[in-house]
């Protein structure tokens, strides 16, 4: 039987200080909470962070297992893991997607409510702590699927997401030593309708959260109409890149305007084949290398040793996408060694190492004229000067929508390329 | 029915753990909407320049007018081909030490192919040079092939010789690099001995020989160079 004063907040005060002990489950149930404070707080960052990305402009990304700290410019693994398409469902029907830091925003949230109401109670039960034990294993479960994803898929760690999973890793040790210091309960009957009453709770703060996540998206203006079309598609000189490996018969037509050391470029391929959007482009890639050695355009070597891959890429034919994905994997090593004293020959020769079937090609007046082709065929579409780009059809993807909207812009033209014109 | 205190609590958390994220997603989502609005208008894309082919400093305005009149007459900008000399010294307009001067801001990108004499073959230094020169390309969008002969012999017979000459080095293009596009790339032109004979400062000029040169030695040649004007 309940002590006078047991259902409210002066009841809890008055007996707190009898029953904080580490062999009751009271302090088990508030370090549950503060865990999951800790995992709704991350979650609201990475969730602040891709919303913020939804004006289709570039931001500062928080990387840090420390609430607030660690806002990073350029790329990162949370960049990384942010861009790639694990980080929101529904990216072909919603700009952007739905973001999977909102669901667990929502779940923290609940966590945290449920823990703390727990905690409070004069005398936790059992039916309460296995409830929480019971929904603490869901971030836990889905921490470990995105661990791995994270780790074999996209190969990127995001700090903030690791302090997500010691979040959740807290959230559910704190609430099995509290569901061990509690008392067994009486009615399993009686627990099992409770247990649905509160999951129901936690299903609407799941809801709500993604409604108004949904109902206050920003809108796309017909990003099918694109930035742009190329005048002259054609690759009369065959100087582009097979680089879908497998595309479906009847995919569209595609170009990625490339350059083999441009990280952005790296990126792009990387979210393109992680989105499965390649099995319906039929994907070619146009050389376009930021580097003054052989590109006019631009004034000094954006990417210095950048050409010196695309004539190994043009090299290989119908085997450059070899070259391209060694470009990419060896990328960073590569625009060191361009940069230091040896320059473009540091990458000629690392070149040379990797693809000896180039020698005697690489460099020649054959291939140099062949990658001067493809330049040309920038400067006959007066396409800007940059990478990377994507043409989509004749239609090129804006440079906005190249990261977070990419499945749901390219989704479109693919439809809009599909569909019968009058 | 009333609530205990215990479901007053429970309500109170309930709602507290609710609005607060809510709210928080109501202002974030607001900013990216405004954020959006006002962004709308600059494109990365509005800010960069677009390809283009090559423009240099030394394209003046005179330069490109004689430029594009002999590019008309050679055939590069209308279909025809080659310019005999005197069909460029009139298009040209010029005097022969000022055509040569129009040159001298190529140094850097020309090359000039040496002959034997009352030769029209090209040797292999010659091929390799010619090939050389046609892939540093870049942005421009004419190259010239300039062939000349020495004073020996007679005027008719030098004419035919250098035109010889011009077409030898076209041939080896074609041959080498296959391109449909060489053709409306190339624009020849055969001076013979009578128009702009080169003086013996071109022998300093990157040559395919590396022996002694006389006047007669580098005019025994054809003068081979991208322009890098948009003519």
């Amino acid at each position: 039987m309940d002590e006078p004063n047991t259902d409210t907040f002066s009841g809890f005060h008055a007996r707190r200080s009898s029953s904080f002990q580490l062999d009751t489950p009271r302090p088990w149930l508030f370090a549950a909470a503060a865990a999951s404070l800790l995992g709704t707080i991350l979650a609201g960052i990475s969730t602040h962070d891709f919303v913020r990305h939804l004006d289709r402009q570039t931001h500062t990304i928080h990387c840090s297992v420390i609430p607030g700290a660690g806002a990073q410019f350029g790329e990162s693994g949370c960049r990384t893991v942010m861009m790639s398409p694990y980080s929101a469902l529904f990216r072909e029907s919603l700009w952007g997607g739905l973001p999977i830091g909102l669901l667990a925003l929502a779940v923290f949230a609940y966590l945290t409510y449920r823990a703390v109401d727990f905690a409070v109670k004069d005398a936790p039960r059992r039916v309460e702590t296995t409830f929480l034990l019971a929904g603490a294993s869901l971030p836990v479960l889905m921490s470990l699927i995105y661990g791995y994803i994270a780790a074999s898929e996209i190969g990127a760690i995001c700090n903030t997401c690791v302090g997500i999973y010691v979040a959740s890793a807290g959230v559910f040790g704190c609430a099995l030593v509290a569901h061990t210091r509690t008392p067994p309960s009486p009615s399993l009957a009686a627990s099992t309708r409770t247990h649905l009453q509160w999951f129901a709770e936690g299903v609407v703060y799941v809801l709500v959260l993604v409604v108004m996540y949904m109902a206050l998206a920003p809108k796309s203006p017909l990003p099918e109409k694109g930035c742009g079309v190329l005048v002259k598609h054609d690759d009369a000189a065959g100087v582009m890149v097979p680089l879908a490996s497998a595309s479906a018969p009847g995919a569209t037509r595609a170009i990625a305007v490339l350059d083999p050391l441009c990280p952005s470029c790296r990126a792009l391929e990387a979210r393109l084949e992680a989105s499965g959007l390649t099995k319906r482009l039929s994907l070619k890639g146009a050389l376009f290398p930021l580097d003054s050695q052989c590109n006019w355009m631009v004034k000094d070597a954006l990417h210095p040793g950048a050409c010196a891959v695309s004539e190994a890429i043009l090299c290989e034919g119908d085997r450059g996408q070899n070259v391209l994905a060694w470009a990419f994997q060896e990328q960073t090593r590569l625009l060191e060694a361009a940069r230091g004293g040896d320059g473009d020959r540091a990458v000629r020769d690392a070149i040379l190492s990797a693809f000896p079937s180039v020698k005697g090609c690489l460099g020649s007046p054959k291939v140099r004229a062949r990658l001067n082709k493809s330049l040309r065929w920038a400067v006959a579409n007066a396409i800007p000067v940059l990478t990377p780009q994507l043409f989509v059809g004749d239609t090129r993807v804006c440079d906005e929508d190249t990261d977070l909207g990419l499945e749901y812009t390219v989704g479109a033209m693919i439809e809009r390329a599909a569909r019968p014109r009058e | 029915m009333s609530m205990t205190s215990t479901q007053q609590r429970s309500l109170f958390f309930f709602g507290i753990g609710l609005a607060v994220p809510s709210a928080l997603l109501t202002w974030w989502m607001s900013s990216a909407n405004m954020e959006l609005a006002n962004a709308s208008s600059t494109s990365a894309a509005h800010d960069v320049e677009l390809a283009s082919v090559a423009e240099e400093g030394y394209c003046s305005a005179k330069l490109k007018q004689v430029l594009r009149r002999v590019a008309g007459a050679c055939g590069l900008l209308e279909g025809a081909r080659g310019c005999r000399p005197g069909d460029a010294k009139t298009v040209a307009a010029l005097s022969g030490a000022d055509f040569n001067m129009l040159f001298q801001p190529l140094s850097d990108r020309a090359g000039i192919i040496q002959f034997d004499a009352e030769q029209v073959e090209l040797d292999a230094e010659a091929q390799a040079l010619v090939e050389e020169r046609w892939s540093a390309k870049r942005g421009a969008s004419f190259f010239f092939v300039v062939a000349r002969a020495s004073a020996d012999g007679n005027a008719a017979y030098n004419q035919t010789l250098s035109q010889q000459r011009a077409e030898g080095v076209l041939t080896h293009l074609e041959t080498k690099f296959q391109d449909p596009e060489i053709r409306s790339e190339v624009g020849l032109l055969w001076l013979g001995e009578e128009y702009a004979q080169l003086d013996e400062k071109f022998c300093e000029w990157r040559r395919s020989r590396s022996d002694a040169c006389t006047q007669k030695d580098i005019n025994r040649s054809a003068f081979v160079a991208w322009i890098d004007c948009a003519i």
